[in-house]
């Protein structure tokens, strides 16, 4: 039993020298994130950066019902996939509007996720963030009925 | 007498010619290479283009494909890179994608044609077609056209040296010379550096009017147990709303700030292991 014990410690202590070996940076896959769960936070937008590889949002959340405020950071993909897959320019989110997301969270349990829905509460604008969205020619053009 | 004189005085009008030498006259030795020169394009080299297919607008990738042919046509790998792959796997399912482009160089030969998550065009120019990508760094491809070979010893590259043959409607294009550390890669979370010695032969084509399709057969013995065939679909778009953008993907790095003296400057941001940016304390 201890020698299995020593075994599997010694693997994740392997594992994590590899993971640690790579750089820590931006462009990523992302499983890190549990697509199979929905989060939803209410807040206000404190930054939104609009640059590549992915765009961030960074949304400031009251606390309510016992959970302390927290700063929560959404991430999505580059904006050119942004404005192709969903119609965003940089002005879609701006720091100060108030916002429902909702979003694939992060594994770890930390403040983070990947955002699947966004609603702007002043416009009511929704926006979304699914690669996948841009997978057709000539997007001008309606899509053809399923 | 008159024959010295004669000899004499060619002897003095060779050395004042510019740039020539005696030794040129030495016996035995060979002729000065003529440089070689990519000549101005001529109108009949721009009317020939107007001939080519037409492969103008902005291509968008296929991720669904992608991800398809992760599963129905995986690389041939080695029995040493399929146990790195499985591990890959494994760590992806485990929350853990391991960050094979985190360090924002560029996604290289094959990778950025395998797995891009990004948009590209592709231009024609007398004898040569230039590819350049949204993001990913520095994406750029440059496919000599006009007839040249290989060079003999060329230095390696992220992109590799691209000699492209017309073929009818095709471009056949022969890439050697890519850096080792290039990989071979079926998603962000899942490749192999090639090693070295790869070679790779695309046909590239239009499948349907608006699908381009670049197939691929990727020779890389030191992690590849045969030739890897595989093809990548991309969709164009003339929507000039979707223009291509400019990517630069270090900016992921930094965010706008202002210093110390109000000038705008960009600031480093921190990540987590895997590449998300981590909340300010």
């Amino acid at each position: 039993m201890k020698s299995s014990l020593n075994k599997v410690v010694r693997i994740a202590a392997l594992l994590g020298l590899v993971a640690s070996a790579y750089p820590v940076a931006a462009h990523h896959a992302t499983t890190m994130f549990d697509h199979a769960k929905v989060v939803t936070i209410n807040g206000v937008v404190k930054e939104v950066h609009w640059t590549n590889p992915h765009v961030g949002i960074y949304v400031d959340v009251a606390g309510k019902d016992g959970a302390e405020a927290a700063l929560w950071v959404i991430e999505m993909t580059s904006p050119g996939n942004l404005v192709r897959a969903g119609g965003w320019t940089r002005n879609s989110v701006k720091p100060g509007d108030k916002v429902e997301i909702s979003m694939a969270p992060l594994r770890d349990g930390k403040k983070g996720g990947a955002l699947k829905k966004v609603t702007i509460a002043d416009s009511g604008k929704v926006l979304t963030a699914d690669i996948r969205a841009q997978e057709r020619a000539n997007l001008e053009q309606e899509a053809p009925a399923k | 007498m008159r024959n010295i004189r004669r000899e004499v005085m060619a002897l003095l009008g060779v050395s004042l010619l510019p740039g020539v030498s005696f030794a040129q006259g030495t016996p035995g030795a060979k002729p000065a290479a003529k440089p070689v020169i990519n000549p101005p394009p001529t109108a009949k080299d721009w009317a020939d283009i107007a001939k080519l297919p037409d492969w103008s607008g902005v291509w968008t990738h296929v991720r669904s494909d992608q991800d398809r042919q992760m599963k129905t046509n995986p690389p041939p790998w080695n029995e040493k890179a399929a146990k790195v792959i499985e591990w890959q796997y494994a760590e992806e399912r485990a929350g853990r994608p391991p960050p094979l482009f985190q360090n924002c160089l560029p996604e290289s030969m094959p990778a950025w044609m395998l797995v891009t998550h990004n948009a590209m065009e592709i231009i024609f120019s007398p004898g040569r077609v230039t590819m350049l990508g949204e993001s990913d760094s520095a994406r750029l491809r440059r496919i000599y056209t006009d007839g040249r070979g290989h060079t003999e010893d060329p230095d390696p590259s992220f992109h590799g040296e691209s000699i492209g043959k017309w073929q009818g409607d095709d471009l056949n294009v022969d890439t050697i010379a890519m850096h080792p550390q290039n990989y071979i890669a079926i998603s962000e979370a899942q490749g192999i550096p090639n090693g070295g010695d790869m070679h790779i032969k695309e046909r590239m084509y239009l499948q349907k009017p608006d699908v381009w399709a670049d197939e691929l057969t990727i020779t890389a013995p030191k992690v590849l147990t045969k030739p890897w065939v595989t093809t990548r679909i991309y969709y164009r778009q003339r929507l000039r709303r979707l223009d291509i953008v400019e990517g630069t993907c270090l900016e992921g790095y930094f965010k706008p700030a202002v210093d110390k003296d109000g000038y705008p400057v960009w600031e480093k941001i921190t990540h987590d292991p895997y590449g998300n940016r981590t909340p300010p304390k």
